[in-house]
């Protein structure tokens, strides 16, 4: 398979221009205190999501064992900010009641099927694009907003695409790595 | 396209069918259930050196805790059955796909005839598990070289009682085409086997006049035609308008793969469909064995098929 490349292909979430721009841009979200629930990796691309009860950031390339971090990810290949990716298990909650009601009925996208590495709740993923948090001792940078793909329709059979719109979740690089454990708590830096 | 999950499996068992065949059974380390499956589908197992060998499900279609493909050990195959049969054993962990169905049982038929020979009787057994569930009138024409090389029998007797008819050549009792009749309204016909059977199957269905919507085929091998000789051609992006060039000794896939699309793939014989793509303003040369022909007007194959001078995909 060409998503094999060899290499590093990951962007500083504050060189991607999404987040270049919102780094000189005041904003943001501050005063909030939220936690990670769930880490999921996958070794390779189309490989089912396996749940870590630690695991191992490493900065400029990622969870340790996860495919972006191993370059076998679907999108390896193209460089973007990818070393982490987030969703708001709010978002999933709100797909699970149908609301807004976009598809056919509710959806239970559940932390193992949506493929973000990382779902978190109490943390308003939207406002973090350009801003630097915390998970646990590990830094992250928001670089941009995540957006749904086609691939992870195909792949789950799930029309998902449509109702992820806008709370698709956040791309970020690691600024600082160290190890990271469900429970975690999940803060604003510089906010 | 469709892009499917991979999930790395248990072997938890394995049983001899004949000296040639073991029926394999996977499940989940930690899940109770596999994904939906229906009669006629089959799953990619992932080598280690990254290629895909397709193999039917053969068990009980629907939602189960567990799958069983049947695997001949072919002697002068691509090496994908000779590494299952020496590397699987119980515990062994393997990688396979969600199941895909190229190969369904037709919705609202009123009969069906199944014919299959050797190894390709797997996906014709779920079939046959499927039919024998719902009460359907169907027949079962079972070819082997004899009853003790044929594939799954003892399952298949159970499945389909009377409604089995074998034809083992140590028997002297050969298949004759003829059998599958005359074409009457509701009735699908369905073969799985070597190529010389499919063959005369299609010949004699297409000599009694039964439409192409009536009659399925699965070939998990390439198509021979070793006349052909491959044109280059070009390939335009339809999202782009940007032009690549196919040379006559490389593939669609292949070219388009270089220049950084992420395309699923999976046999890359034109078999199993991972990589179909939308196309127009072109002439396909069609060479896979998998699109039906009312599929052909805007669909391709971008493993094996190529174009005459030129073709826009819907990438």
């Amino acid at each position: 398979m060409s998503n094999t490349m060899a290499g590093p292909t990951h962007w500083d979430g504050f060189e991607h221009p999404a987040g270049r721009v919102a780094v000189g841009v005041a904003g943001g979200a501050g005063g909030w205190r939220g936690s990670l629930l769930h880490i999921h990796i996958a070794e390779a691309a189309s490989f089912e999501m396996e749940e870590l009860a630690e695991a191992r950031c490493v900065a400029g390339r990622g969870i340790e064992g996860d495919r972006y971090f191993l370059g076998t990810g679907t999108y390896s290949p193209k460089p973007d900010v990818r070393e982490v990716t987030l969703i708001e298990q709010e978002a999933l909650d709100a797909l699970a009641r149908n609301d807004p009601p976009l598809q056919g009925g509710p959806i239970q996208l559940t932390p193992e099927l949506h493929r973000r590495n990382l779902t978190v709740r109490g943390v308003p993923l939207n406002h973090l694009v350009g801003r630097r948090f915390q998970v646990g001792e590990v830094i992250l940078r928001g670089g941009r907003l995540n957006f749904p793909c086609k691939y992870l329709e195909e792949l789950l059979g799930l029309p998902v695409y449509l109702p992820l719109y806008n709370r698709s979740g956040l791309n970020c690089s690691i600024e600082r790595g160290g190890i990271i454990r469900p429970g975690d708590a999940v803060l604003p830096l510089d906010a | 396209m469709t892009a499917r999950i991979i999930q790395k499996l248990r072997v938890a068992a394995v049983a001899e069918s004949t000296p040639e065949v073991r029926v394999y059974t996977l499940e989940h380390p930690r899940k109770p259930l596999l994904p939906d499956w229906s009669a006629g589908a089959h799953v990619d197992l992932r080598l280690p050196d990254g290629r895909m060998r397709q193999y039917s499900l053969c068990g009980e279609p629907g939602p189960q805790p567990r799958w069983q493909i049947a695997v001949k050990r072919e002697t002068v195959g691509r090496g994908g059955s000779a590494w299952v049969h020496d590397s699987l054993a119980p515990g062994t962990e393997v990688q396979v796909s969600a199941p895909r169905n190229n190969f369904p049982l037709a919705a609202g038929a009123v009969r069906h005839v199944l014919v299959g020979g050797g190894i390709g009787v797997t996906p014709l057994l779920a079939m046959a598990r499927s039919l024998a569930a719902q009460g359907a009138d169907f027949t079962f024409h079972l070819c082997a070289r004899s009853a003790a090389l044929a594939p799954l029998l003892a399952e298949l007797r159970v499945v389909c009682g009377e409604r089995l008819a074998t034809w083992f050549g140590d028997e002297g009792r050969r298949f004759d085409a003829a059998l599958i009749g005359a074409p009457e309204a509701g009735v699908h016909l369905y073969a799985c086997g070597p190529h010389r059977l499919i063959e005369a199957v299609r010949a004699a269905a297409a000599e009694r006049g039964w439409a192409e919507a009536q009659q399925h085929y699965e070939v998990f091998q390439p198509t021979l035609d070793e006349n052909f000789k491959p044109e280059p051609f070009e390939l335009r992006i339809a999202s782009t308008g940007e032009v690549l060039l196919v040379p006559a000794d490389r593939s669609a896939l292949d070219v388009l793969r270089e220049r950084g699309f992420a395309l699923p793939s999976s046999c890359e014989l034109g078999v199993c469909g991972s990589c179909v793509c939308g196309y127009r303003d072109g002439i396909v040369i069609h060479r896979d064995s998998v699109l039906p022909v009312s599929a052909r007007q805007d669909r391709m194959t971008l493993c094996v098929s190529r174009a005459r001078v030129s073709v826009t995909v819907e990438l």
